[in-house]
């Protein structure tokens, strides 16, 4: 009951403030992008702008959703209400998720990379919840949008520079400790699913989890008290 | 309903709020009279569990308030002093988002209609007044129906009529049998509203008790009263409990004289000064 109502008033708050309009003017331009490039560059470039756009963005983007919630107070009246981190942080990876994997599913699409859609659409989901958690965590320890976007740019690189790696050959598996590179390699069907799907598991489920923790204890603060 | 036992608490390592004991009974409204900075919004704070590191026992409905029943938030309803809305999205919209969110909920047009909102209700919230925003969040507390209320200065931006609306609504809820904390630094909408009031200056309760006992323990009460004498007017004072000594009154009364006859008592606002050596405003 609540975590759809939860989810909906997520996915309007996204509408209303214009994170879908924001994505589809990405997913447009990456879209032409992948037109103007010769056949044989398509899948790379698409992989890189699905990572890119809807799972790495996500990064970002929760963050600014968290920064417009601080601004308004509305996190306070959450505070007060029957709503429980763990619902608060599932509702908003779930709502972010939807939009990435969608997103994702145009891009693929169109860059001749979806011959396992179900399989796409899991690793991309997952991806997508990996970056928005570390997205919320860091918009949760930050006051301004300002530091925020500073805080993250670290993180960005973090994230992508081991994935671009990945795809244009540097393939050790010591790599898919990254879950940036797990996600490449699930998406490119490699060869070590198995333990990319293991790796992207871990790192979906912990973040969750260390995700919720940090929500809790930012929700205690809210009041003004330290912890 | 509330007991709150030697509660501490302070932001910072500045001891403030200090040695706090009170109790809220079910089915009355308790009033948090006091100025700006004195920590009523802190102590609303407290007791709604916004803050958690508190010292001492604040029990509400008998429990803990930092270790809440998972159905407690079911039946509290806060009212912030600030706007709490999703500005983008329209009054009607933000209302049934966080109804959404409770088990039970109020239907939402006889709400907006109350504090007079339902021919705005499509608009967003960005681009309503102070005064509107404020009636808004003060409806956006009740949709639930909650047994306890936490009202901080629910009037406060409000234009005469619209104030009126909302303490009729405050009385209205009273009148259900739920219990109200109201804080506020209107000594007017106190003495109105609030069946018990404590007076709260840095931190600390200086007074507690009924507006009316507040008023008559302090209040020397006196009778002032005008008649014309000799082509002038005049004034005299007599207390109310030496009345009968008064010849003067007497008389004029007897050869119906009297030009004007009133009692005066302090309001609120003086035995506030008096007790605390402070202004409210
Ligand atoms: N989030 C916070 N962090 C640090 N200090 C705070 C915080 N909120 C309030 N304070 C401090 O605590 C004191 C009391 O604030 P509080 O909001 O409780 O006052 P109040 O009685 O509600 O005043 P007002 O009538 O202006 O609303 C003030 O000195 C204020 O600076
Ligand atoms: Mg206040």
């Amino acid at each position: 009951m609540r975590n759809r109502a939860l989810f909906f008033g997520d996915i309007r708050f996204q509408w209303k403030y214009g994170f879908y309009f924001l994505y589809l003017v990405f997913t447009l331009l990456y879209l032409m992008i992948l037109q103007l490039l010769p056949s044989a560059w398509k899948p790379k470039v698409a992989m890189l702008l699905v990572f890119s756009d809807p799972a790495a963005m996500g990064l970002f983007f929760m963050g600014a959703i968290i920064q417009l919630e601080k601004g308004e107070h509305t996190l306070q009246s959450l505070s007060v209400s029957p709503v429980r981190s763990h619902e608060y942080v599932l509702s908003k990876l779930f709502s972010l998720g939807l939009l990435a994997t969608l997103v994702a599913l145009c891009l693929a699409t169109a860059g001749k990379l979806l011959d396992h859609p179900m399989h796409f659409i899991l690793v991309v989901f997952a991806g997508s919840c990996i970056f928005s958690s570390i997205g919320m965590m860091i918009a949760t320890k930050t006051e301004t949008l300002n530091q925020f976007i500073v805080a993250t740019i670290p993180m960005e690189l973090v994230i992508n520079l081991p994935a671009v790696a990945y795809v244009l050959g540097y393939n050790h598996p010591l790599m898919l400790l990254h879950p940036g590179c797990c996600i490449m390699e699930l998406i490119l069907f490699g060869e070590r699913m198995v333990l990319a799907s293991l790796s992207l598991s871990f790192w979906a489920i912990g973040l969750f989890l260390l995700t919720i923790h940090v929500v809790e204890g930012f929700f205690s603060t809210l009041g003004g008290a330290k912890k | 309903m509330i007991q709150v036992e030697n509660l501490h608490f302070s932001y910072t390592k500045v001891p403030f709020i200090q040695n706090m004991n009170f109790a809220v009974h079910s089915g009355e409204i308790f009033g948090f009279l006091g100025p700006s900075g004195a920590g009523k919004s802190t102590v609303q704070k407290i007791l709604t569990g916004l803050i958690g590191t508190y010292q001492g026992n604040v029990l509400v409905q008998n429990r803990e308030v930092k270790h809440p029943h998972k159905d407690f938030y079911e039946t509290i309803g806060v009212d912030f002093e600030f706007p709490s809305l999703y500005e983008k999205l329209t009054a009607r919209e933000n209302l049934r988002f966080f109804a959404s969110l409770y088990k039970k909920t109020l239907p939402l047009e006889p709400l907006l209609e109350s504090v007079g909102l339902a021919s705005e209700a499509d608009k967003k919230v960005a681009e309503y007044s102070k005064g509107m925003k404020s009636r808004l969040n003060f409806i956006k507390s009740l949709v639930h129906e909650p047994q306890l209320l936490f009202l901080d200065e629910p009037t406060s931006g409000l234009d005469p009529s619209n104030a009126r609306l909302v303490k009729d609504l405050i009385l209205e809820q009273k009148a259900k049998g739920r219990t109200i904390i109201l804080t506020t630094h209107n000594m007017f909408d106190a003495t109105e509203l609030c069946d018990r009031v404590a007076f709260i200056v840095d931190g600390s309760i200086r007074a507690l008790d009924s507006p009316r006992n507040l008023i008559m323990k302090r209040g020397a009460h006196q009778i002032s009263y005008t008649y014309q004498s000799e082509g002038l007017e005049h004034q005299r004072n007599v207390g109310l409990s030496t009345t009968a000594d008064d010849m003067m009154l007497q008389m004029l009364i007897k050869e119906n004289h009297l030009l004007s006859i009133h009692s005066s008592e302090p309001n609120l606002n003086d035995i506030f000064s008096e007790l605390t050596g402070r202004r409210l405003q």
